[in-house]
């Protein structure tokens, strides 16, 4: 049984897998729990390695962004790596639309980029 | 009660059970026949101290196996006790018309009926010969039924008691109901009380976000605003009362005036005060926040670039300072004599450039929204116009407005929306632009602010 009622969690060797069950990230309620949970997923761990999974995702509000720009910053603050992965061209256009293509590290899926953490 | 011989009649094989343990611990001995018939045969064998019976029962009901022992000489002086649910009068008369003894209304209490079995068995039963024939008159049909006086008055008796039993409970039930209406009563009231409660709070609420949205909307550009030889057009529709765009356009000095769009993240009271807060450092007039200009030590007005601006926005608005609320612009400086335009972006949807004769295109300038990444100096970028050119600024509740199918209005359909309405006046593209954007959104309108801000150079004929 999964733990958490909006993201699916794994873990690849030292890099945590958060896969986002949600196929609209769009209310406050559901970003909410999203931040919530990743939170008690990566707890007090100082700069791990994480792997966010896009596969369900299909649409995506811009205030979503403002939880990976923190995410990102929390991260890179210790050390750790924040990394993204299936992407759809509608979403990745959220991205670019905002230059944050530049600031994330995205990949084509999963493999591709767990194979970047080494 | 000494323990004496009791014959029931029940087709219910659990009924009997528990109606047999009861009698049996009562000290009593027990037969049990699952109808009339059977019961008849047992009562022949051996002759019974007294009699209960179901009525509706296969083979042999009640009143057939009642008569039958009332009719049979051997039997006719053991009493007999009726089952029955007492639903209609009638019933009485078929039971007195049987030959029965008393009633028991089902369900039945056992320490009733054992009442009921011992008053009847210390009430020797009359004699038959007494019998007389009585006339009843019962729901507008006439009865006419043998029975005997003590029958009579031991059926009526038990009939009153359970009249009087029924009572009981109608009102231990209607003083429940009592109970249960006050206690409906007083909840009633506490509801009532709470709802004062909320509406006042409500009202306070509906004042506050009131006054808030009044504070936002001077954020905007007042009625009269112009700008020197150009035309400005803008639309803007919260999708809630509160919002998190706002955009504006003036004069910053005597040759230059800035425009800009700004979309914070989110909606609602939270990106709305961040909007207040930022639009505080978008001021045209020289104040110690400002950051579009600043007074220089010789008294003169000097205008900061875009990326001075987005640059200095970024410093003061880190978004983890913020609880994550971040924002985007598109912040333009437009020197009007010559129709230049310097602009920065944080984040922000890229203009779109309607020149008066050729093709409209997208002009953006990379840059992360405002708030995301600390230290960051954000480029600039520059476009040049020719007399008649229009700009237009928005935030990404026009591009991203949702259709039914969650369909984005998408960049294309603005290129064709003002394409098409080019040679209109630019306030009527701008209404137009709006007009498709709600269109699109049919039925259920958008769900993002909506910001539109059109710019035509016109300079003064030289």
């Amino acid at each position: 049984m999964d733990a958490y009622r909006r993201i699916q969690t794994g873990k690849t060797g030292d890099v945590h897998l958060v896969v986002f069950k949600d196929k609209k990230i769009l209310d406050d309620t559901t970003l909410d729990e999203i931040k919530k949970e990743i939170a008690a997923l990566l707890g007090k761990a100082t700069g791990p390695d994480v792997l966010l999974d896009f596969c369900n995702v299909e649409f995506m509000s811009s205030a979503m962004l403002g939880l990976l720009g923190q995410l990102h910053r929390k991260i890179s603050a210790g050390h750790g790596r924040l990394k993204m992965c299936n992407i759809r061209p509608e979403i990745f256009q959220v991205f670019k639309l905002t230059s944050l293509d530049k600031l994330f590290s995205i990949h084509k899926d999963a493999p591709t980029a767990l194979a970047t953490f080494t | 009660m000494a323990g004496v011989n009791v014959l029931i009649a029940e087709d219910s094989r659990i009924q009997a059970k528990i109606l047999q343990k009861r009698l049996t611990d009562a000290g009593h001995t027990v037969r049990w026949a699952e109808n009339g018939a059977d019961a008849l045969k047992l009562a022949r064998e051996q002759r019974p101290d007294i009699i209960i019976s179901d009525i509706e029962m296969p083979v042999m009901t009640g009143y057939e196996f009642c008569k039958a022992v009332k009719t049979d000489p051997a039997l006719q002086g053991v009493p007999l006790i009726l089952m029955s649910t007492l639903s209609d009068p009638i019933d009485i008369i078929r039971g007195l018309d049987a030959g029965a003894d008393n009633y028991v209304t089902k369900p039945y209490d056992p320490d009733y009926l054992l009442g009921r079995m011992q008053s009847l068995l210390a009430t020797p039963l009359g004699d038959p010969a007494e019998e007389a024939t009585l006339e009843v008159a019962v729901a507008g049909q006439k009865f006419r039924v043998q029975a005997g006086r003590q029958q009579v008055l031991n059926l009526l008796v038990s009939t009153f008691e359970n009249a009087v039993a029924k009572n009981q409970e109608l009102i231990a039930a209607n003083e429940d109901l009592s109970l249960a209406r006050d206690k409906l009563q007083q909840s009633n009231s506490e509801l009532s009380a709470l709802n004062d409660k909320i509406s006042t709070i409500n009202a306070r609420m509906v004042r506050d976000l009131e006054a808030a949205a009044k504070v936002q909307r001077s954020l905007l550009p007042p009625d009269d605003a112009a700008l020197p030889a150009a035309s400005v057009a803008w639309r803007y529709v919260p999708c809630q009362d509160l919002a998190g765009d706002f955009l504006n356009f003036f004069p910053l000095d005597a040759e230059h005036a800035g425009l800009f769009v700004v979309d914070v993240s989110g909606h609602g009271v939270p990106s709305s005060l961040m909007a207040v807060t930022v639009g505080r450092f978008l001021s045209p007039k020289v104040t110690d926040q400002s950051l579009l200009v600043r007074q220089r030590p010789d008294g003169s007005v000097a205008v900061a670039t875009p990326a001075e601006v987005a640059t200095q926005l970024n410093r003061l608005f880190q978004a983890d300072e913020f609880s994550g609320l971040y924002f985007t612009i598109l912040y333009g400086v437009l020197h009007v004599p010559t129709g230049r335009l310097e602009y920065a972006s944080g984040g922000h949807p890229a203009l779109l450039h309607v020149p008066a004769s050729g093709p409209p295109a997208y002009h953006g300038a990379e840059g992360f929204p405002i708030g995301f990444v600390p230290d960051v100096e954000y480029a600039q970028a520059s476009l040049q116009l020719a007399p008649g050119d229009r700009i237009y600024l928005y935030s990404d509740g026009v591009t991203e407005a949702m259709d039914k199918e969650q369909t984005p209005l998408g960049e294309e359909a603005l290129v064709n929306c003002l394409s098409a309405s080019r040679g209109r006046p630019l306030d009527e593209t701008v209404a137009g632009l709006l007009a498709t954007v709600e269109q699109w959104c049919q039925p259920n309108g958008p769900l993002d602010d909506v910001s539109i801000l059109g710019l035509e150079w016109r300079p003064e004929r030289q």
